[in-house]
Formats: structure tokens, sequence, C-alpha cells
């Protein structure tokens, strides 16, 4: 910098300003922008994946989350350990040989007569040591077949050689989905049966909130000690309640290609199932993590026939509502608004009598009063059809006489459209 | 029509009540000639909105509606509307759309309006008729110049907006129908409108519907309760999967080996540790050259066994390929993608092809089966491992049949890994 020359002799303040930026080493330059980077902030938001793991980690139950490489799963993870307080161990398996997960044999001076041991890796005893910890195994789906072996032990028999972990270690394993891994490997249906599988996918407004400086901060949730005992006897009122309905459900191989290495129902993961229903009842947990849950459980198809009948089972009770018609409160939505009102119906044909007949008569007129008037064309015409010879016909029935015209009117554009038809033919 | 309706359409300007009754009767015809879209019809929530020109959903499940349009239009067209409406929500067309602009980098309300017509066509071609009746002015296919039966995706590459399309601009069925946000949507925040949940819980029992008594319903809403809740997978990811874990599973490709001593070997003296050994798999790919299979279906599902194999380890030399009709040809070693001799045409039997490719020295791994499965299969199960790309042949579109309707081919047997190659996505 020849403009500075003239002055570096004769300005003292300069000179020291100058040399100063000169000497600091670049390294520490380098440490202060990556301090900047680095200062970012979190905010509160609801994350759905976090609570679902969170909840299946703390049901003692093997996780296999599958994502893309750099989907943000490790760090995922460490928030999790974070937050349950426990030390993260994490174990890349695919640099591993399958020795280091059933134990390196150690030869003492008599084989024969002692036998062998098998002696576990030092991460392996400082976790036994610890007593409990977070054993994060990832990259389950690019190691060797052997080395998955291995691991799988390590995994369901929670045994590292012949060490044993402590059951306060939790574990959590991560693989690539089989279109992304390069070894192609792929959970055989039985391995598949042990694990909740939960998918793992980026939010793209979360990364570029978090890039911009402001990091998600996930409130987990908190098992609730007054909730513990409604919430196992909701969790084996809804498994039961559905596969006693449906057998068939209970046991069920998948069958095609796109489902294979996925979540299945058999009676395991029925009873992985229950637990995750318990637990995150306790937690007071939002169905959408349920769902995540249940489904990486048992399957789609059975996760939502019991997330359905939870929704059946969340209905008013007919009986109560038959009991105090007055002050009945019907759910707003329409599609469940019909099944209750349906619900109402059938329980006066199982048992016809005349004050439940007319009580039924007013919880109709409630509906039309607070909703939309077609949802209460079917449950009117079936109960009206359940009058008996000397019933009277209850007053209510007049209010009803706009559904009786709105149910002409769609008569009649049925018979409209009819007649449009054959006359195009 | 009545007089009423009439009058209404000479003056729209003036602000109407919303004719509740109207309304309604028209979502009670839709629900009872349309059984199994009732669930789904009765869950929509209903906002009245003179913003919107007709009716149009948003994501959340809601459903605007200009009073004008009700007054103006007929019960029965309503109930078109009603059903082409949630058809949109049902088959997740915001969601679908929004994937597809982020693949194909569509971006502005222009490229949303195309998605719009777009997903119109995919719904309007089988959705109208038995019962209800076709509104006015709904955008089909045929009156673009394209197919029936195909998806939103696959007419989205078919049309440009132009003179065909002109009169299509006021065409509006919501956030619900491509993703786009309008100014009239509630969001996430406003009330009544379903998780997803909940969205999905609607899907699941419609597609149930439909499943248990599929004589109902027509063959575009079959297709969609089959693959509500298990959309088809790109089969090049499911032939990669399947041969990858054919070639690389124990005994193939690279595995431990007590055969060598482990290089830890010498920290436990007196003890024989495994160590890691690599032998590339030997795949075999029998190609059925019978007429019924196509050069270009073949060419693409070829080229991809073989970078499949690559990928794997396995070496060009370990890749052979033999053309099969009635009696297999030679095996060659796939040299190069295209040199490829592929004799035959006619019949297939592809249990001359197994019998030779398990009589080559050494055996091969792996062997890859591409074919259209009009063939006899090998009674018991090879020594290898074997998968199946399989070109599915429609019995109601393909030609093949009109020869002999009744003939149905053996499929696949149960030991062999069997992907459908081109279907939708590829």
């Amino acid at each position: 910098m020849p403009s500075y020359a003239p002055f570096a002799t004769h300005d003292a303040p300069a000179r020291p300003a100058e040399p100063a930026t000169a000497h600091v080493p670049q390294l520490d330059v380098a440490g202060e922008l990556l301090a900047l980077l680095r200062d970012t902030g979190t905010e509160p938001r609801p994350d759905t994946q976090l609570e679902a793991l969170t909840l299946a980690v703390a049901a003692d139950l093997p996780v296999i989350l599958w994502g893309e490489p750099g989907i943000g799963k490790t760090a995922a993870l460490t928030q999790l350990a974070a937050s349950l307080e426990l030390p993260l161990t994490t174990v890349i398996a695919s640099v591993h040989e399958p020795s280091d997960f059933s134990g390196l044999p150690i030869v003492g001076d008599d084989p024969a007569e002692q036998g062998v041991p098998m002696a576990p890796p030092d991460w392996a005893v400082r976790l036994v040591r610890a007593g409990r910890g977070l054993l994060f195994l990832d990259e389950l789906s690019t190691a060797a077949p052997a080395v998955q072996a291995a691991l799988l032990r390590l995994v369901l028999e929670r045994r590292i050689g012949s060490l044993r972990l402590p059951p306060e270690v939790r574990i959590v394993a991560a693989a690539n989905p089989r279109s992304s891994a390069a070894d192609g490997w792929e959970l055989s249906p039985p391995l598949a049966n042990r694990f909740v599988h939960l998918q793992w996918a980026h939010d793209h407004e979360v990364v570029v909130r978090g890039l911009g400086g402001t990091w998600p901060r996930a409130t987990l949730p908190r098992l609730s000690p007054d909730a513990l005992p409604q919430a196992v006897e909701f969790a084996r009122r809804a498994v039961c309640g559905l596969l006693s309905a449906r057998p068939a459900l209970v046991h069920r191989l998948p069958s095609n290609e796109a489902r294979r290495g996925g979540p299945w129902p058999s009676p395991r993961t029925w009873d992985m199932t229950l637990s995750l229903t318990a637990f995150a009842t306790a937690a007071g947990s939002s169905r959408e993590v349920l769902s995540a849950l249940v489904r990486g459980t048992v399957g789609d198809g059975p996760g939502l026939e019991l997330l359905a009948s939870l929704d059946r089972m969340d209905l008013p009770d007919p009986e109560l509502l038959l009991a105090d018609p007055a002050s009945a409160v019907l759910p707003e939505r329409g599609d469940l608004r019909q099944a209750a009102l349906d619900g109402v119906v059938a329980a006066v044909r199982n048992r016809p009598e005349r004050p439940r007949w007319d009580a039924a008569w007013e919880l109709l007129v409630r509906a039309l009063e607070t909703g939309a008037p077609d949802l209460v064309v079917v449950p009117a015409t079936t109960l009206a059809s359940l009058r008996q010879e000397d019933w009277d016909v209850p007053a209510a029935i007049e209010q009803l006489a706009g559904v009786v015209s709105l149910s002409r009117r769609a008569d009649r554009a049925a018979a409209r459209t009819a007649a449009a038809a054959q006359a195009r033919r | 029509m009545t007089a009423g309706t009439q009058e209404s359409r000479r003056t729209p300007a003036a602000p109407l009540p919303l004719d509740v009754d109207k309304l309604f009767a028209a979502r009670l015809h839709a629900a009872r000639v349309r059984p199994y879209l009732a669930t789904a019809l009765f869950a929509l929530h209903t906002v009245e909105s003179r913003r919107v020109p007709t009716m149009a959903v948003d994501r959340h499940w809601r459903c605007y509606v200009s009073p004008a349009f009700v007054a103006a239009t007929p019960v029965e067209e309503l109930a078109g509307v009603w059903v082409h409406e949630i058809s949109h929500l049902l088959r997740d067309h915001h969601g679908r759309g929004d994937r597809v602009a982020r693949e194909r980098g569509l971006t502005g309300p222009g490229e949303r309006l195309r998605m719009n017509i777009a997903a119109d066509c995919e719904i309007n071609d089988d959705v109208f008729g038995e019962g209800l009746a076709r509104p006015e002015g709904a955008v089909d296919p045929r009156g673009l110049g394209l197919p029936e039966g195909e998806l939103m995706e696959d007419y989205l590459r078919q049309f440009r907006l132009g003179p065909r399309t002109q009169d299509l601009a006021w065409l509006d069925c919501g956030s619900g129908a491509d993703g786009l946000e309008r100014e009239w949507d509630l969001g996430p925040e406003g009330a009544h409108g379903l998780s997803a949940q909940q969205q999905d819980a609607v899907r699941f029992r419609v597609a149930q519907g439909i499943t248990g008594r599929p004589g109902d319903a027509p063959q575009g809403w079959q297709r969609w309760a089959e693959e509500a809740f298990h959309p088809p997978q790109a089969w090049r990811e499911l032939l990669g999967a399947a041969v990858r874990s054919a070639a690389s599973g124990p005994g193939t490709g690279q595995d431990y080996t007590y055969g060598r001593p482990s290089r830890r070997s010498a920290g436990v003296p007196g003890a024989v540790l495994p160590s890691l050994r690599r032998r590339p798999p030997r795949v075999t790919v029998i190609i059925d050259t019978s007429g019924s299979v196509s050069d270009a279906e073949l060419g693409s599902a070829l080229l991809e066994v073989a970078a499949i194999s690559r990928s794997v380890g396995g070496r060009r030399d370990l890749v052979s390929v033999l053309s099969c009709d009635a009696a297999a040809g030679v095996a060659h070693p796939l040299c190069r993608a295209e040199g490829i001799a592929l004799i035959g045409g006619g019949g297939t039997d592809l249990r001359s092809g197994f019998a030779r490719a398990l009589r080559a020295r050494p055996r091969p791994d792996v062997v890859v089966v591409l074919t259209d499965g009009q063939t006899p299969w090998p009674a018991a199960r090879p020594a290898c491992r074997t998968v199946v790309g399989l070109f599915p042949r429609r019995h109601s579109r393909g030609s093949w049949s009109e020869d002999d309707p009744d003939y149905v081919p053996d499929s696949p047997p149960a030991w062999a890994r069997t992907v459908e190659i081109g279907s939708s996505c590829g």
C-alpha cells in the first residue's frame, strides 16, 4: 500500500492499526467469521417428525429413520439427546467391521478351558459405564451385510459381544431410502417388522429460514403423570376395538414390491402401536404425530383404519345425546355430524321406545338449526320409517319440512338429469 | 330451470343472498348419485365468498361459493360442480401441482392456470354421466384435442395456453386445484380447515368405499382408489433396488469371508478374523424378444439393468444378455449397450431361456428377466436370485387380447421379485 508509506513515519496512531490487522493470524479471523455464521437464533415451531421420534424413543422401541443423506437426521438426534438429557453416541456403521459389534475375540491362555471372550469396543464400554445415553447408528444402509447382521443383534437384543446395554440406553438407527442407497440394502420383512419406521424429510421453509439465521426449536412432548392410566385404557380400547372388528388386520405380510422393507401389521407391531398410542395420548400429542407413528408401525392401510376408528371413538355417545337433546353438542364437520346422527338413529332402532324416538327428532331439529340441512335427510328418512302405529307425529317434525323440500328438490334434479341423458341417447 | 334463475342470470351484479337450500340440495343429489364420495362431500366446509368467480376449494378443504353462481346454475349442474371440486381435493391436485412445479421449474399464474386446466381434464373425462349432469363450460381433454384417461402431469406436457384455451382464462377452482394461494383463501389459521391427517382419513374412507364395491365407480376412480395411499413408484428405482439387493445379498458381491485372515488379526494372535472381500456379481439378463414387447421398452429397460449392474461393481464382462423367444438365443457378454443382437419375435418360452442361463459356467448370481409375462415359467425355483421386469399389458387397452380375449397368461412366480416397468411415472 504505497499511499500509506508517507504517513507511516509521522502518524503514530496509524502505525499500530495497520500491523494489527497484518499480525492477527488468519485462522483467528476465520474463527471470527465462523462465530458470526454460527450466531443463529431459534424460534419455537411445532415439529411433527421430531415429536414422533421423541415419543418412539421414550417408548423404548427401535426406530429407523429413513431419509436422504444430508437432510438433518443427525442434527435432529442432537436436539433430541439434549432435550432428553442423554449423552449422544454416534456410530457410523459403514466404517466398522462386524467384529466391532459382535465383539473382538481375545484369546487367553487356555481357550479350550476358558473360552474366547468377545471384547466390546470402547464406545460400548463407555456407554455401559455411563448407564444411560442415546446410541445413534448412522448409515445403516451403506454397511456391508455382515455388519448389518451384527448391528441388528445390537438393536434388537441390545448386546455387543459379552456386554449388555442398560435399559436406560435408547437406540435409533438411520438409513437412506433404497432409491438412493448405493448398496441397495433393504430390510427383509421380519426385520422391518421390528422397527418403527419414520420418514425424515426436510421442510423447505424451515431450511430457508434456518439458513437465514433462525432455526426452529421444537417443543417436545412431555408425558403428564396424571394421564397415564387413562392413556393405557384409551390405547387398549382403540386397538382392541379395531382388531376385534377386523381380524384380517392382525397379520398381513407385505405382498408387492413397492411395500417391501416397510412397516406391516403383525401382533408384534400392533403391540408397538398400542404403546405408541398410549404414549401419544399421555403426552397430549396431535393426531398428526400419532398418524406418523401408527402408519410407521403397522403400515398405511391398517394405520389409517386405526385412526378412522379413533375418529369414531371421538364421536359423542348416542345414548348421551338422546338423554339430553336440548344441550347436545354435535360435531362441526359434516361427515362426522352425519355419522353421529346415524349413530343416534341406529340406537333408536336397537331399542325403539317412544321417548327415545321423540328425543331423536329433537336432535335432528337441532342439527338442522346448527348446520347444513342435507346432512339431516338420510337420518330423518330412516327415523320416520321407525315409527310405530300408536306413536303420534311429534311437533318437531314440522320444523323439518325444509328438509323434505330439500330432498324433493334433489329428486327433481335427479329426474331432470335422467331425462336429459335419455334425450341425448 | 326456473324463472327465478333466468332473471338472476340477467342481473348478476345485484348482491344476492346465498341460496343455501339450493346449494345443499345439489350436494344431496351429488351424494345420492355418488355414494362413495359422500364422506368427502360432507366433510367440506362451505364459505360464502363474493370474490370467487364460481366455486373454488382451498388446500384445507374449504369450499368457497359465489352466491351469484349458485343463483345462476341449475341444481343438477351444481351437483356436478360439487363432485368436480371434491375430486380436486381427493386427488391431491394442489400437492401434485406443487411437486410438478418444483420438478419442472414452472412458475407464475399462467403455469398454475395450465395446471388447473390439466387437473380439470383428468377429472372431467369420466366424472360426469351416470346420473350426474355435466356443468356448462366444463373443460375436457377432447375439447383441447388431447387423449382421454391420462393424469394431470401427463396433460400438462401436452398443451400450451393459446387460442384453444382462451375462453378458459376465467376458470378458477382455487388453491385446492393448483396449489397457488388465492386472495380469498382463509389460510391455515382460518376456521374449519382439515389437517393433513384428517384429509388422509377422509381420502382413506372414500378409497375404501370404492374398493369395497368396485362395480359402482368409474375406472378413473378405481385407479385412484388403488393408488391413493400407494402411489406407483418409479419403476427404475424399484428395479434398481431389486437388482442391487439381489446382486449384493449374502453370498454375492461384497461380504466378509474367513477365506483370508483380516489385517486386524495381527492384534489378536491365535484368533481368525474375517476380512472384507469382494466378488463382483455375475448378472444374466434374459430378454423376451417376442413380438409383444416393443424395442423402445426393451432398450430403456436394458440400459437400466446394465447401469445398475455396473453401479453394484459388476464388470462389463460379467453381465451377459440372452435373447429368448420360443428357443433361447446365444448369451452375449455385454460389451456395448447398442451392440446386442436381439434375435427373435413370435411366441416366447422363458423356460428355455432360464435353462440356457443356468447352464453357463460359472453360474450367474442374478438372473434378470425382461418380459411382458406372456409365457410359461419354470416350475421350480432356479438356483439363483431372480428379478422380473414386467411390461404390464392391460387387458382393456392392449391390442393383443383381441385375437384371444380369454387367454390369461401365468403371472410371474412367487420366487421371483417382480417389478412392473413403464408405469406412468418413469
